[in-house]
């Protein structure tokens, strides 16, 4: 047996079941192969970026599911690697766990700037959690299996195999052996710790028994540890409302009284608020990144920290903690809810504040949505992603893009199903949407999966519509088209005195792209066309694209502008004309 | 700026030592010294990091973002009260004998080659204060070289 079969034996055994890439003289012994063992279903993407997002979609929508899938994504040296890079940095910026493959040249030319050779262990070291370089045929196996164990133990990431051409036709040596069971991966700096310790969960449980106004934070380590439930168990039994990152989305329902939907730059105001006022955050499995935060040194400065995190180097990184438990979630939900130290406390006074917040925005929302018309005459985002919602009851899957677009759907879809919203978050990349809704689609197959677009990420990686066409790949894909790039010019209404450069920009004729992939399409301007539109791509069975022309004046509402405290919460328009917004 | 020493133990694999310089270089700490040498153990080596930095914070983090490496087996913080921290020089200078005969009863270092009646090569150990009080004194128009290890340290 060959390196190239072990490889593909190994991902077998880890029940990998698609493999997402794009072949080249490098890694095509490996293509051969797999197409001789058949037991893989190879997607082909139109480019390499394409394949890593498709592959973060199959590890994040599968993860609650009864057979949890890692993705996979592949690619040839040089150019077919350097492609990668960026749905790679994204994975590793999302904790999103992945394993990304590259066939490398032959060791006998590496270093001598041979024909597509680039040092890809060295780009590629900074943005993932591990990263491997087989030399011999012998190593591969077992390589493999401890990339799968580094990239899903912990705090997961994408993990790299680099491995020359060579090496991947070499023959394993005679007295080759590998037993999986066996396998002891030489790690001895690899700590991970998933049980909370004692001592910190007591005084944690005094903290939330003491506190007048908690506030729990549901961050992305909920979702990845399948905790949802646990966590709005311990809200609803000691009564403490939950606020939500981005990632934490659809961990519990949406609607569900003690949700203050999300927080940070876009969140709620009554997530804001509650967080300014609040004297305890308890949060779990998130980061403190500074779209949650703002500035730091103004941040819930009258409240105690509990931090659970299993990354030790998360806790005290941004916001120093009082109480800190470096353990899983999952485990540290587990005791805390079924610690009879802990007490329920009605906290009326802080719920009818927090009701108060609820009030600020609401009549100004809730007109706007009903109009549904922005200044321009077009098509407001919150008053599509308001009807999809209902039209759906808030239970399929939604997989934005990045923009103005993504917190419109992130604000105004009601989730229901856990672990339904699957966003570029960390890095925030542009084109994530359209192949990540595909990776969604083919382990979540029963589900219905929207893709949501702005006019310029659609078009970032709409040539993974190929994609869609050639497996018929049952996605919903809706472009939100303002004819701008959205959230970049709201920056520019609110802190450039409205200068938009750089980002008016003409869209091809959807409708001919469509019809050139044999996509159904239908285009959506007016308020009465709304519904029957979302209502076709419901009734339909295959992939529709859905246009509809939006109204470049909407702007997303609270922002609090980067580098602000929360104080500096935006919730009016008109917007105050403010200098020295920072990106 | 405080002086620090950060001690890890980390296994001897291609890329490490790229891994934690870019981890300096992503995080901006002020390095000075960075020294790597095998330790007891096969298969591991001993870094030890000297950096200046006042927050305390900063420096649990980089303890942290080293930890974090799979390759990193521990890293800690050396206490200056309770730590050796020490460097050598061998360096190449041009001064007349009866000078060189003055420092050296000050210094003790010890003298490798005397190349003509006025260039020598002379060896010397100690704290980072003790080398860098014998340049001072010296003075730089004497220094032909100067070959500094960086820091090594031991906890007492
Ligand atoms: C790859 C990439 N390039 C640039 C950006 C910066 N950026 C963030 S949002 C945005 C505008 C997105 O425009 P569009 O896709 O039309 O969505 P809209 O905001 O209009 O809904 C830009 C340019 C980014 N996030 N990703
Ligand atoms: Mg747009």
């Amino acid at each position: 047996m060959t390196g190239k079969e072990r490889l593909l034996r190994a991902l077998e055994k880890r029940g990998v079941r698609h493999i997402f890439g794009y072949t080249g003289g490098a890694i095509m012994p490996v293509f051969d192969s797999m197409d001789k063992l058949g037991i893989f279903k190879f997607v082909m993407s139109r480019h390499e970026q394409g394949a890593t997002f498709m592959a973060q979609g199959v590890s994040r929508a599968s993860l609650s599911t009864d057979d949890p899938q890692i993705g996979v994504c592949m690619a040839t040296s040089g150019p077919g690697a350097m492609n990668l890079t960026t749905g790679i940095a994204d994975a590793h910026m999302d904790s999103v766990p992945m394993i990304a493959v590259t066939g490398q040249v032959a060791t006998g030319v590496i270093a001598t700037d041979a024909f597509q050779e680039s040092d890809v262990v060295g780009v590629m070291m900074p943005i993932c959690k591990q990263t491997y370089m087989p030399l011999e045929a012998d190593e591969i196996e077992k390589t493999v299996h401890e990339a799968f164990y580094v990239a899903t133990t912990g705090r997961p990431g994408p993990v790299l195999l680099d491995i020359p051409k060579d090496v991947l036709n070499q023959q394993v040596s005679k007295d080759y052996k590998f037993s999986l069971e066996n396998l002891r991966p030489n790690l001895p700096g690899f700590f991970y710790h998933p049980t909370p310790a004692r001592a910190p969960v007591k005084k944690a449980i005094e903290l939330i028994n003491r506190s007048e106004r908690p506030v729990i934070f549901c961050g992305h380590g909920v979702i990845g540890s399948n905790a949802g439930k646990l966590l709005q168990a311990l809200a609803e039994k000691a009564k403490i409302p939950v606020a939500f990152t981005l990632h934490g989305l659809s961990a519990m329902q949406a609607d569900h009284p003690l949700s203050l939907g999300m927080m940070g730059m876009h969140g709620t105001v009554e997530a804001n608020r509650a967080i300014s006022e609040a004297d305890l955050l308890i949060s779990f499995g998130m980061r403190f990144d500074d779209r949650v935060t703002g500035k730091l040194n103004e941040y819930a400065q009258n409240a105690d920290v509990i931090h659970v995190e299993i990354d030790p180097s998360e806790i005290d990184k941004n916001v120093a903690t009082t109480v800190a438990i470096n353990a899983d979630v999952y485990r540290t939900l587990h005791v805390l809810v079924g610690d009879p130290m802990l007490t329920a406390k009605p906290r009326r006074r802080w719920h009818a504040r927090i009701d108060e917040f609820r009030q600020v925005m609401a009549d100004d929302l809730r007109k706007e949505i009903k109009g549904g018309l922005g200044d321009e005459g077009k098509l407001l985002m919150k008053t599509i992603v308001s009807q999809l919602s209902d039209m759906t009851q808030g239970q399929d899957i939604v997989v934005p893009d990045v923009g103005q677009h993504q917190m419109m759907a992130a604000r105004f879809y009601n989730y229901q199903t856990p672990n339904s919203w699957f966003a570029s978050g960390g890095a925030g990349t542009m084109g994530a949407s359209l192949p990540m809704a595909i990776g969604v689609k083919l382990v979540r197959p029963d589900e219905r999966v929207w893709s949501i677009s702005g006019d310029g990420g659609f078009q970032m990686n709409m040539q993974e519509l190929g994609t869609i066409m050639e497996h018929k790949i049952d996605v919903k894909i809706v472009i939100f088209n303002n004819g701008y790039l959205g959230m970049v010019r709201q920056w520019q209404t609110l802190f450039f005195d409205g200068r938009y450069a750089g980002t008016p920009m003409l869209s091809p004729d959807y409708g001919q792209i469509a019809s050139a992939y044999g996509i159904p399409y239908r285009k959506i301007e007016t308020l009465d066309q709304i519904a029957p539109a979302i209502q076709e791509a419901i009734d339909l069975e295959g992939a529709i694209i859905l246009e509809f022309i939006c109204d470049p004046s909407e702007v997303i509402l609270p922002m609090i502008p980067a580098g602000g405290g929360f104080d500096d919460m935006i919730i009016k328009r008109p917007m105050p004309q403010k200098k020295g917004g920072k990106k | 700026m405080k002086r620090r020493a950060i001690l890890a133990y980390l296994l001897d694999h291609p890329g490490v030592l790229q891994k934690v310089s870019m981890l300096i270089r992503k995080k901006m700490y002020n390095v000075d010294t960075l020294t790597v040498c095998k330790s007891r153990k096969p298969g591991i080596s001993r870094m030890t990091i000297t950096l200046r930095e006042d927050d305390e914070a900063r420096v649990s983090q980089v303890i942290h973002q080293l930890e974090k490496f799979t390759e990193v087996i521990s890293a800690k913080e050396l206490d200056t009260d309770h730590s050796y921290w020490r460097e050598a020089a061998i360096i190449k200078l041009e001064i007349d004998s009866t000078q060189l005969e003055a420092l050296h009863s000050e210094y003790k270092f010890e003298i490798l080659d005397h190349k003509n009646h006025d260039t020598h090569i002379i060896q010397i150990a100690g704290s980072t204060r003790k080398i860098d009080a014998f340049v001072a004194q010296l003075g730089e128009e004497h220094i032909i070289e100067i070959s500094r290890t960086g820091v090594a340290a031991l906890e007492k």
